[in-house]
């Protein structure tokens, strides 16, 4: 016989692990995706543990959150002007900088103090002081939790960015969200576990959804980029997710595919990393079939579009993020990003660009989250709000504001933090966080702590250590947590 | 898993989760398949638990005042032997009553002593500590002192240090005696097949021929095998007729575009500084081509390495010796060049220290398979290097250069011409002298449309406050244009402009006051707004035209440079800027506003243009240059305390880690940046870790997984070779052969270890479920350039032009352009590895097969397998083009018998044969196709979907 068929000959039966588990009827091969989904069985955890590393693992404690939406403001939103009023700046506008400047991003001398051009007024019963900038916002005051006193170290975009997104200003590390997917696997495998919406391609670009040492199966799955437009992107959300031709005949070619891989698999004596890819195929058929429903945004009723404003062109673009996020939540997808991609950068023009910027999107986020709270979603979905700094309380080039990583806003809503709550607050002029610091580390440590998960203990060794997202540091900021 | 237990317990979770995580604990124990997230949430072992958080707590509140060296009270924290000694107060640790030691009594603040002095430790950390103590406080065997030295003093190196296999010379080990004799066709497989039988086990059969030619094509190529070469092949009945295949293989030019890849993993390549901004490298490409073309000419890996660190201060070899410049070594130290930057950080001394720092770890994975990088804020926490061996290697990069200039705004790397200095001096000469001859035709435009321009702004300016009523009349009050223009004195046209300009649009706070103005005071405002505006467009003139007699006057007395046009700082007055420069301001003239000219300006514009064109068409071509570094000012590096250079600590000579130098007798480099003396350090034969470093990596591509597993870490935290002997043995054979790399692979690749099937036995599985001692072959999945590079070869359409760039442009792309993306490798037909690598944004389809990130050393990439991969295969053009092609191809033979080309399409793809039940399967496929589709109609899209389906299998991407 011909060497090069010999084993294709072969007929003999498989002594594998994999067939020990089906002979104890613990195979998943034959389930059910409603089993699949459903199941807390034995066989569930081992079998999918083996083939499939986005299947959903349990935490190391009880969570307050499930999942994660992350809306990031891209360039750097004011806290000064948002959500951190400072009367001093009022009294003192015009007046040189008290003490000496840190590390700015243009070191040319610095302008005077400038007060905020926006009224701040209390919203909700809790009184959380919310500028003029967040008309809608203001109205959910009582879910937010404000953070006043967030700490970076990035002076520049990209270094602020990573710091945000991976942990450190200086080199490549998994993303947040990877790490999140890297803990906890997801609820749906027929969606992607981590998806970032319309990511920005700059300032580190993929590597801010990327899964860095972590295997490529955590990283994040991009819907479009910041530069392409919605309509262009519903076409095809995820690449390679539309069949351009017939079911049927997808369905017939999957058939021999998977019976060609079968018998390969079986004249092998069985290998998991060939039974990771056969059902690898399996789950993308069921993706490929069930994912594009999740992206039909314009199903949604009339009332629920204008809710997020997806009915002016002024809020459309992250009306429908916010949306698509939301439906993602439900279907359980474990962390989402919303990117209002770089333009909150004003050097110049704060007032007319961070104008025009609340504009699109006050209306979306404050329809995400009463959207989020009718359908009993927003208690265990924790949706942060962040850029990645804040600005400077003086001047620059006479109408703009310069970055300022040492003391600025974000804030969270649901998924187990106090709402109307502020925590933390800065200096007399906004430019220094003074009470209850929190360096991006804690904030990372505190979020893990919201999905359950302990921060020093979720490692992965590379290259001879063991790594964490927070690194060496991060204090989970518990005073935050309900 | 007690410790877990406690932890758990500790969070306040219910009993019920409690179990069902014990349960998922004990499985992942049971099961644990070398599978990375259960393996990554075992248990902390007690060491761990120690470094991770005891320690730290440790050295941040205890031993600034109780160390070796101060010992306050007596009392040493920073090591084993203090803490068991204890202080002049008596022993801090009770192993009978461990809670009632004197360290948890001092730190609960209970008592009359209360430690650290500065405060209570928080509830967390006094956890810890007494968790610790609890345990029997394990203070693991692996000591380093985790506090730095201001004094720079290294800590004594450890009997335990020195003893560690990797830090030991090299042995030259005789080939063990074996059994079975038989099976022995290199010295190779004595070390394999001893092992083998000292645990009773033994190797599988050999592999099939056409198997084995399919492993060895992608192995030293990245492609499958052609049908030809799979018949002459099978038509070779010699002995020697694999080794024939390898030799055609190693001088195949695909062979150095395939282990240059592997190479180019290590050296974390790309085409771009990734960090914030991502700016273009547009020379890296040369070093990119140097390391395919070092493979293909087997260049000595002694002087692969040598070239890489410091090839510009080598002696030029070859054409390089006579053409004056060492293009060659200067191309090579791109290895150094090309890291990720963070080009727009503002702390530029960081930046500097950060790109230092990416030089010393790249540097010391790559070729010696140490961390060394770990050592930069603190002493090494596992293997014996200190800040102090940090920062002498450091110094060597510190006086080197990376950039043209650091201190600009936006860094920019360094590129270093190729051609000799006059030559480039020539050029920049030319350079500077054609941007000025730009620069002058552009200002001679711009005076043109300013004289054009300025009497509408005078005008403008004087009669403002009507126009600006007049406009609001129209916009706000319905009056109509045309009579409103005529008032104000203005065409229609211009009118509209200024409508367009001053009703309420996008938000823009000079003119809140203008459109907020109550009706009555409208004309005020209107009239504040021309004041403003008057004294601007005046400010402004005055200042340009102090400026244009600057320029005028240098122009005629040939100097240059030429003064600088002054910029309006638009911040001052947006209204002015806006109005005045903006392009779509109500003033705005454009350069091609023909109608707006005189007829004279129009023929001197025209002139202008003319020969503004020519002058770029005879723009001086800059000559070639690399990305690459130079020896710059010679450093007095200082150990930085934490890594923070705002502390600098005692002062340090260049040198290389004393634990590998205490044997060596080399440690201070004199003279240069020491870079040379680095290389030449690295490549003697002596040296422990070069050649076992580099043997264990072509090991490691060959097998699927080094002989140490942990190919880019040779410390304590790595793993211990399999095959100690073999190593050596193998670094040895590589040393003596000159370090021909070829020459390893051929010995590898004739052996009857590398021969042997894929197939494990029973007892293979059940000794050896992780084949450590290589009883069978390890099954491999294709690497995503096989994979694609594969499938082109397979339909006929790779393109095998080798080299150059398909990278255009220089610097970076505005924030969300396309152009920030890698180009997309689905629409291009060049081998993957000459696509450009945009590294903040590589392309999709890498990143999806599990590529890595480029932004570290990567000696072995992990593989997933997702299902979005999957869809790939479901639903790429990419496949469908292929599949497309191939049918075509397959139908375009002679042959119209279906079996006979089903044979084929197996023997492309798959290259094999199939067995008659599949060629049987496959024509029902067909049939069944025709039958049930409407693009069965086609036989071309029958034999199309075959093809498909057949390229997806787990048959082509795993490689037996």
């Amino acid at each position: 016989m011909d060497p090069l068929t010999s084993l294709y000959y072969r007929q003999e039966i498989p002594t594998s692990r994999r067939a020990w588990l089906r002979a104890a009827g613990l195979g998943f091969g034959s389930l059910s995706l409603s089993a699949l989904l459903a199941s807390e069985t034995l066989g569930r955890i081992l079998d999918e543990q083996q083939t499939n590393p986005l299947a959903a693992r349990p935490p190391h404690f009880v969570p307050k959150a499930k999942r994660v939406i992350f809306l990031f403001m891209h360039g750097g939103p004011s806290s000064i002007d948002t959500f951190d009023p400072k009367e001093r700046l009022v009294r003192d506008h015009g007046r040189p900088l008290p003490i000496t400047r840190p590390l700015a991003f243009d070191k040319s001398t610095p302008g005077p103090l400038m007060k905020s051009p926006w009224e701040f007024r209390p919203g909700g019963k809790s009184g959380i002081p919310v500028s003029d900038l967040f008309p809608y916002v203001r109205e959910c005051a009582d879910d937010l939790c404000v953070i006043r006193s967030m700490v970076g170290e990035g002076v520049d975009h990209g270094a602020a960015l990573l710091q945000t997104f991976t942990g450190t200003s200086t080199f490549i590390r998994p993303s947040l969200g990877s790490w999140v997917l890297y803990g906890l696997g997801t609820e749906n495998q027929n969606l992607p576990g981590f998806i970032a919406i319309k990511p920005s391609l700059a300032h580190g670009g993929a590597k801010n959804w990327s899964s860095g040492f972590l295997p490529g199966a955590f990283q994040g799955t991009p819907i479009g980029h910041a530069g392409r437009k919605v309509d262009e992107i519903s076409k095809e959300p995820i690449e390679y997710l539309v069949n351009k031709r017939s079911a049927d005949e997808q369905r017939y070619e999957i058939e021999l595919l998977q019976n060609i891989n079968r018998r390969h698999e079986a004249l092998r004596r069985s290998d998991p990393q060939l039974e990771a890819r056969i059902q690898a195929f399996e789950l993308a058929f069921r993706m490929q079939t069930e994912a594009p429903e999740a992206f039909l945004v314009d199903k949604e009723t009339k009332a629920t579009k204008k809710l997020y404003g997806l009915d002016d062109p002024l809020t459309a673009d992250f009306g429908w993020q916010c949306l698509l996020a939301r439906r993602l939540a439900e279907r359980g997808v474990r962390f989402i990003q919303c990117t209002h991609s770089y333009k909150w950068d004003q050097h110049s023009e704060l007032y007319n660009l961070h104008t025009q910027n609340a504009r699109e999107v006050d209306k979306p986020i404050s329809g995400l989250l009463k959207d989020l709270k009718t359908r009993g979603l927003l208690k265990d979905t924790l949706v942060v709000w962040a850029g990645e700094f804040g600005r400077t309380p003086v001047s620059q080039g006479g109408d703009g504001r310069d970055h300022n990583p040492y003391g600025y806003s974000i804030w969270m809503a649901g998924g187990g933090v106090k709402g109307g709550f502020i925590y933390g607050a800065t200096d007399e002029i906004g430019y220094h966080a003074a009470e209850d610091r929190m360096h991006i580390h804690d904030f990372h440590a505190t979020l893990l702590y919201l999905l359950g998960l302990d921060h020093e203990r979720l490692t992965f060794r590379n290259s001879g250590r063991d790594f964490r997202l927070t690194d060496v540091a991060g204090v989970v900021a518990k005073k935050i947590v309900v | 898993m007690k410790l877990s237990s406690a932890r758990v317990t500790r969070d306040g979770i219910s009993n019920l989760f409690l179990i069902k995580l014990g349960v998922c604990l004990a499985i992942a124990v049971v099961f644990l398949v070398n599978y990375f997230p259960v393996a990554a949430r075992q248990q902390p072992q007690a060491s761990e638990f120690f470094e991770k958080q005891v320690r730290p707590i440790l050295a941040a509140n205890c031993q600034t005042c109780h160390n070796a060296k101060t010992k306050v009270s007596g009392l040493d924290l920073s090591s084993a032997e203090g803490f068991a000694r204890g202080g002049e107060g008596g022993p801090v640790f009770d192993r009978a009553r461990p809670d009632e030691s004197r360290l948890i009594r001092v730190i609960g603040y209970g008592e009359e002593l209360k430690m650290p002095p500065s405060g209570r430790l928080r509830d967390e950390e006094i956890r810890i500590l007494t968790d610790w103590i609890r345990m029997g406080a394990p203070w693991p065997v692996a000591e380093a002192i985790a506090a730095p030295r201001a004094s720079g003093a290294s800590p004594a190196l450890s009997a335990g240090d020195k003893a560690f296999w990797s830090f030991q010379p090299m042995v030259d080990p005789q080939p063990p005696q074996v059994k079975d004799s038989q099976w022995i066709a290199s010295p190779i497989d004595r070390f394999i097949l001893a092992r083998l039988e000292k645990q009773g086990l033994t190797p599988a059969p050999a592999a099939d021929r056409l198997t084995l030619l399919r492993r060895a094509t992608y192995d030293l190529t990245g492609l499958p095998p052609s049908e030809a070469e799979i018949l002459a092949f099978l038509a070779d009945q010699s002995p020697d007729a694999f080794s024939k295949v390898v030799e055609r293989l190693l001088a195949s030019r695909r062979y150095g575009e395939h282990w240059g890849r592997h190479w180019l993993d290590v050296a974390r390549y790309a085409d771009s500084t990734g960090n914030d901004e991502d700016h273009r490298y547009p020379h890296a490409w040369r070093y990119r081509d140097w390391v395919i073309d070092a493979f293909n000419r087997d260049l000595p890996y002694d002087r692969f390495v040598r070239e890489q660190i410091a090839g510009d201060l080598l002696e030029a070899e070859g054409d390089d010796s006579a053409s004056g410049v060492n293009r060659s070594g200067i191309i090579a130290t791109g290895f150094l060049a090309l890291g990720p930057k963070a080009l727009a950080q503002q702390d530029k001394t960081k930046m500097l220290y950060d790109v230092y720092d990416e030089q010393v770890d790249v540097t010391t994975k790559a070729f010696l398979g140490l961390t060394v990088a770990c050592a930069r804020c603190h002493d090494h926490k596992f293997d014996p290097i200190s800040t102090k061996d940090y920062y002498s290697l450091v110094s060597i990069f510190s006086s080197t250069r990376s950039f043209k200039d650091p201190n600009v705004f936006v860094s920019e790397p360094l590129n270093r011409p190729l051609v000799v200095k006059s030559e480039f001096e020539k050029y920049l000469a030319a350079k500077r002298a054609y941007d000025e001859r730009i620069k002058r035709t552009r200002y001679a435009i711009e005076a043109i449309v300013e004289t054009a321009k300025d009497p509408a702004a005078w005008e403008a300016g004087m009669r403002l406050s009507e126009i600006m009523l007049a406009a609001r009349r129209v916009y706000l009050e319905g009056a109509v244009e045309a009579v409103e223009a005529r008032k104000a004195g203005l065409s229609e046209d211009a009118l509209k402009k200024w409508i367009a300009y001053l009703k309420p649009g996008k938000p823009r706070e000079h003119l809140l006051a203008w459109h907020n103005a109550p009706s009555e005071k409208v004309p005020g405002v209107a009239r504040e707004y021309q004041a403003r505006f008057e004294n601007s467009l005046s400010e402004w003139t005055q200042k340009v035209g102090k400026w244009r007699n600057k320029y005028q006057e240098a122009l005629a007395l040939g100097k240059s440079p030429l003064p600088e046009k002054p910029a309006f700082e638009a911040g001052n007055d947006r209204f002015f800027a806006e109005v005045y420069f903006g392009k779509e301001g109500p003033l705005a003239v454009a350069e091609t506003d023909e109608a707006v000219f005189s007829l004279e300006a129009r023929e001197e514009l025209k002139k202008l243009r003319t020969e503004r064109d020519a002058l770029k068409k005879q723009a001086p071509v800059e000559p070639d240059m690399a990305c690459a570094v130079e020896d710059g000012e010679i450093v007095n590096q200082k150990v930085f305390i934490r890594g923070d250079y705002h502390n600098p600590g005692e002062g340090v000579p260049k040198g290389f880690p004393r634990i590998l130098t205490s044997t060596m007798r080399e440690r201070d480099v004199q003279g240069g940046s020491g870079r040379r003396q680095l290389a030449q350090w690295i490549t003697k034969p002596e040296h422990p870790l070069t050649a076992r470093v580099m043997v264990n990596r072509i090991w490691g591509w060959h097998f699927g997984d080094g002989l140490v597993r942990t190919t880019d870490n040779f410390g304590r935290m790595g793993e211990q070779p399999t095959h100690p002997e073999l190593l050596d043995y193998l670094a040895r054979q590589f040393i003596r052969s000159g370090w021909s790399v070829k020459a390893l692979h051929r010995m590898i690749m004739l052996s009857s270890a590398y021969q042997m099937s894929s197939l494990p036995s029973d007892s293979s599985l059940t000794k050896d479920p992780d084949n450590r001692l290589l009883s069978h072959f390890n099954r491999r999945r294709l690497s995503v350039e096989e994979m694609r590079d594969g499938l082109l070869a397979i339909d006929g359409s790779l393109d095998l032009q080798m080299g150059g760039t398909l990278q255009s442009g220089t610097g970076t792309d505005g924030e969300n352009d396309n152009k920030r993306l890698s180009l997309n490798p689905e629409r291009l037909n060049r081998r993957t590895v000459y696509l450009p690598l945009r590294r903040a944004n590589l392309p999709a389809l890498l990143n999806l097969f599990d590529f890595g990130d480029a932004t570290t050393v990567n000696g072995k990439r992990q593989l997933t397998n997702v299902a979005t991969q999957a869809l790939f295969w479901l639903n790429s053009e990419f496949l469908a083009e292929r599949s497309q092609n191939l049918a075509r191809s397959l139908l375009a033979g002679k042959t119209t018998d279906d079996a006979q080309i089903v044979r084929r399409a197996y023997l492309r793809i798959l290259n094999r044969r199939p067995s008659p039940d599949e060629v049987a399967s496959a024509r029902k496929y067909l049939a069944g196709y025709r039958a049930k589709f409407v693009r069965g109609k086609k036989r071309l899209d029958a034999w199309a979907s075959l093809s498909r389906v057949l390229m997806a299998t787990n048959d082509f991407n795993y490689v037996d």
